[in-house]
């Protein structure tokens, strides 16, 4: 379970607000972002979540890994599945409305038509928004929290202490897993195995890298059993737990943790009560492809 | 005795077989530990050991179930519905691999854990776990990350742990498996200290000649479940099979004289300096990150043909990266190595494969396969060899590492021993012309890394053979040559002989001379080379 951890102390805002005010701050982005397809309020989550994100002074060699897994994740939902597919907006825009490029358009001397509504594109952006929204909150969690302060924050957030516990030994696992995984692929390597070459249907492809998986797996496995023995010999679970991390709320982690509530209050208000959930495109939009 | 004073740990018949398995894994167990008393607990593998720290520390029966019989008391009291909690108070345990115990991500915070599981509050706490690292010296370690620790200093953070939990007896699990000569000596050392404060310790362990620097008061040889000798340690050199665990070089001398010892001869070609070399480091440097750093200083190493090099070196100095270099798993940031005159950078892992096989440290990050055999033909199929060629090496491989009977089971059920071998031969089965190993003798017993060795040693088809290891003794008797690194540089490149003439200089790279040195050094005349005890015995007639 030894890894090197990604947080460092950067002096930032983020640094001296309450690990407890931060993730019900980044709790309350979440559910404000996904109850409403309005582009207006998603508009206002994202600039508060940018401005969120600035404050941790985060740099982009630090968070470059992270963010190429939201791009893959985000290329897939908003251009495959919504703009090329039009699967992904299914539910919240509506049939038919007015097309991009209603005569087609011409590509290398070739006649196309592509049925992309202006709709659909309006709903990429606000799809847009919201995921980044949420990712720019979350993704900044494990650069900006102390890894002792995981399980006490988790604790005093009102889990219990075994559950509390165990949230911090996920969040600690995901990079474990990532170093096994490292090793078998060099082990395999060593062996002759080349990633590059898995070929073929889902099935073979799935054999071709049983020696990648089942190694780590078992690997987990194992190493479970030993954190748990460990944890055992030492008493664990056994009776109520102290933590050796201090936390303590200043004003300002209330007036974080206020303004959070305020705005999910605030969305969930507009969204339910002022008739602001649903999908809608903006006049000024259409103008744009008259 | 008791009547008075309860003993801080009495074992009387004990008896336990694993709800898996139909033989029991230990029988007839009768023991005591003394307060301040060191009892060594040796034995080859598979003996009982583990399963008897097991069944003191609670994890049998609480974790691992099966059938128990008899009795231990923990000061005079039953352990039988205790609590693992309420054991843990008295019984404080120190696995194998601190990698595999240690939680905490900070040094405090692993020294805590078992305080806060305790519930004490927190002045208490910091209290305890300041005065457990004043006790190893290691307070300069409590704000450091747990992560950049070195191998010796985590077994020490480990140890610190169970120390602020102030147990009055330790179980100790081959604490020394991991760490490098002085490492160890520095470990064994502090054991005694706290022996001689007053804590009873039981310590596993088959470096039975480095244990024995300490003074165990008692020793514990234990073969096939059952407690073969107890008593001082003159009987166990006396009684102990010197070919199952590791005695001390003059005993096994004196021990072996007049039987009948065959020394290994190697099957590598001859050695010509002159040849071109088959492995080349050229100034390599290396850094894991580019800010990061630099880990390898201007490697500079040739090898070639008819050599058998091992690598030695403190934990951290480079010796796995410098090796995963010459495959290509790793690029240099600057320098160059050359594998046959072609640069890694420009070839791939794949290719480098079917030149060097590399067997990894730890066989569990390998295996894989339903059946041995297919472990053991994947390598082969990978390089594209044909089925016949496939199955002839596969034949050749498993009888090389003595597993024949184990060919249609799964690897993953078999025992850390013999997955290790296992993942040895998935590795020679690729026939590859140079055999690089990390570690090869680690997990194993005495017994069977020695057979192992020899056996690799006496197969044709390999050019040259390296690797890395932390037992000196293994350098000395299998290599021709001998490179230590110390802080990512080369220290020392030459003969055995040459590179272990001076004692300090061992001591300044963190090794530390064995009496099978010393023995081999006195008789250097006479042999021209370093052999092992056995042999030795054999010309001293």
């Amino acid at each position: 379970m030894l890894v090197a951890w990604n947080y460092r102390y950067r002096n930032s805002l983020i640094d001296r607000i309450d690990p407890r005010a931060r993730l019900i701050f980044s709790f309350a982005v979440l559910i404000a972002a996904t109850s409403t397809w309005n582009s207006l309020l998603l508009a206002i989550i994202f600039m508060i979540s940018i401005l969120w994100y600035a404050a941790a002074k985060l740099s982009w060699k630090d968070t470059k890994r992270g963010w190429m897994m939201i791009s893959i994740l985000l290329f897939t939902m908003i251009v495959v599945n919504t703009i090329i597919t039009g699967g992904g907006a299914g539910g919240v825009v509506p049939e038919g409305g007015q097309l991009v490029w209603p005569d087609g358009f011409n590509l290398f001397g070739r006649h196309l038509t592509f049925g992309l509504t202006v709709e659909r594109l309006w709903f990429a952006v606000a799809q847009l928004m919201r995921i980044l929204s949420i990712s720019l909150v979350f993704i900044m969690i494990p650069y900006t929290m102390d890894s002792r302060a995981y399980g006490v924050t988790f604790r005093k957030l009102g889990l219990p202490d075994r559950l509390a516990y165990t949230m911090e030994l996920s969040f600690r696992f995901i990079p474990t897993l990532a170093r096994n995984f490292q090793v078998t692929l060099d082990a395999q390597r060593a062996r002759g195995f080349e990633l590059d070459s898995v070929k073929g249907g889902i099935f073979n492809k799935i054999k071709r890298i049983a020696p990648l998986i089942i190694p780590v797996t078992m690997n987990a496995i194992v190493s479970s059993e030993d954190i748990a023995n460990a944890m055992d010999l030492r008493g664990f679970g056994q009776q109520k737990r102290t933590w050796l991390y201090e936390l303590k709320y200043h004003w300002w982690d209330y007036a974080v943790i206020a303004f959070a509530v305020i705005m999910l209050g605030g969305v969930l208000f507009l969204a339910f009560g002022r008739g602001m959930r649903l999908f809608h495109v903006p006049q000024w939009w259409y103008g744009l492809f008259n | 005795m008791t009547d008075s004073l309860p003993l801080p740990l009495v074992i009387r018949d004990l008896g336990f077989r694993y709800n898996s398995r139909t033989t029991p894994a230990i029988e007839d167990i009768n023991l005591h530990l003394e307060p301040g008393q060191i009892v060594l607990l040796a034995g080859s593998s598979g003996c009982g050991k583990t399963t008897l720290m097991c069944c003191v520390n609670g994890l049998i029966p609480h974790t691992y179930q099966g059938y128990m019989q008899g009795e231990i008391e923990l000061y005079g009291k039953s352990i039988k519905g205790m609590g693992l909690a309420e054991i843990s108070k008295h019984v404080g345990t120190l696995l194998q691999d601190p990698e595999r115990q240690i939680l905490g991500t900070y040094v405090i915070n692993e020294v805590c854990f078992g305080l806060e599981s305790q519930g004490m509050p927190r002045e208490e706490m910091i209290q305890k776990a300041e005065k457990a690292l004043e006790r190893l010296h290691i307070t300069h370690l409590k704000d450091k990350e747990t992560h950049y620790t070195s191998g010796g200093e985590k077994q020490k953070v480990a140890l610190a742990g169970v120390l602020a939990m102030e147990p009055n007896i330790l179980l100790l699990d081959e604490p020394l498996a991991s760490l490098d000569p002085a490492s160890a000596r520095e470990a064994l050392l502090a054991f005694r200290e706290l022996a001689d404060e007053g804590l009873s310790i039981l310590l596993v362990e088959h470096r039975v000649e480095d244990v024995l620097e300490i003074n165990p008061e008692k020793v514990i040889y234990m073969d096939n479940g059952r407690v073969v000798y107890q008593g001082d340690v003159k009987g166990l050199l006396e009684t102990a099979d010197y070919t199952r665990i590791k005695l001390p070089a003059q005993t096994v001398m004196r021990r072996a004289k007049g039987k009948p010892f065959e020394e290994c001869c190697f099957a590598v070609p001859a050695f010509d300096p002159q040849s071109e070399p088959l492995v080349s480091f050229q100034d390599v440097c290396f850094r894991y990150k580019e800010d990061g750093p630099e880990v390898l200083h201007g490697i500079n190493l040739d090898i070639r043909a008819g050599e058998v090099i091992a690598i030695l070196g403190h934990n951290g100095s480079g010796k796995t990266t410098t090796v995963k270099q010459a495959l290509g798993l790793l690029k240099p940031t600057s320098g160059q190595v050359l594998l046959e005159g072609v640069e890694t950078r420009k070839t791939t892992v794949a290719n480098v494969a079917k030149t060097i096989g590399y067997v990894f440290q730890s066989p569990s990050q390998m295996l894989f396969a339903p059946t041995v055999r297919e472990e053991l033909a994947f390598g082969p199929e990978n390089l594209g060899m044909d089925k016949e060629t496939v199955s002839q090496n596969v034949d050749w491989a498993i009888e090389t590492v003595h597993l024949e009977h184990e060919l249609p089971m799964p690897p993953l059920a078999l025992s850390f021993g013999q997955q290790k071998r296992v993942s040895i031969a998935s590795v020679l089965s690729m026939k590859s012309r140079i055999l690089m190993m990390d570690e090869p003798t680690s997990g194993q017993d005495y017994w069977n890394y020695q057979s192992f060795m020899n056996t690799i040693l006496q197969t044709p088809g390999f050019d040259a053979i390296l690797f890395i290891t932390h037992d000196l003794d293994l350098a000395l008797t299998y290599a021709n040559r001998v490179v230590v690194l110390y802080g990512g540089q080369v220290m020392a490149d030459g003969s055995p002989y040459e590179v272990f003439a001076d004692d300090e200089q061992l001591r300044q790279w963190r090794l530390l001379p064995t009496s099978l040195l010393k023995l081999n050094r006195e008789m250097y005349a006479q042999t021209g080379q370093f052999l092992r005890a056995e042999a030795l015995s054999q010309l001293a007639g």
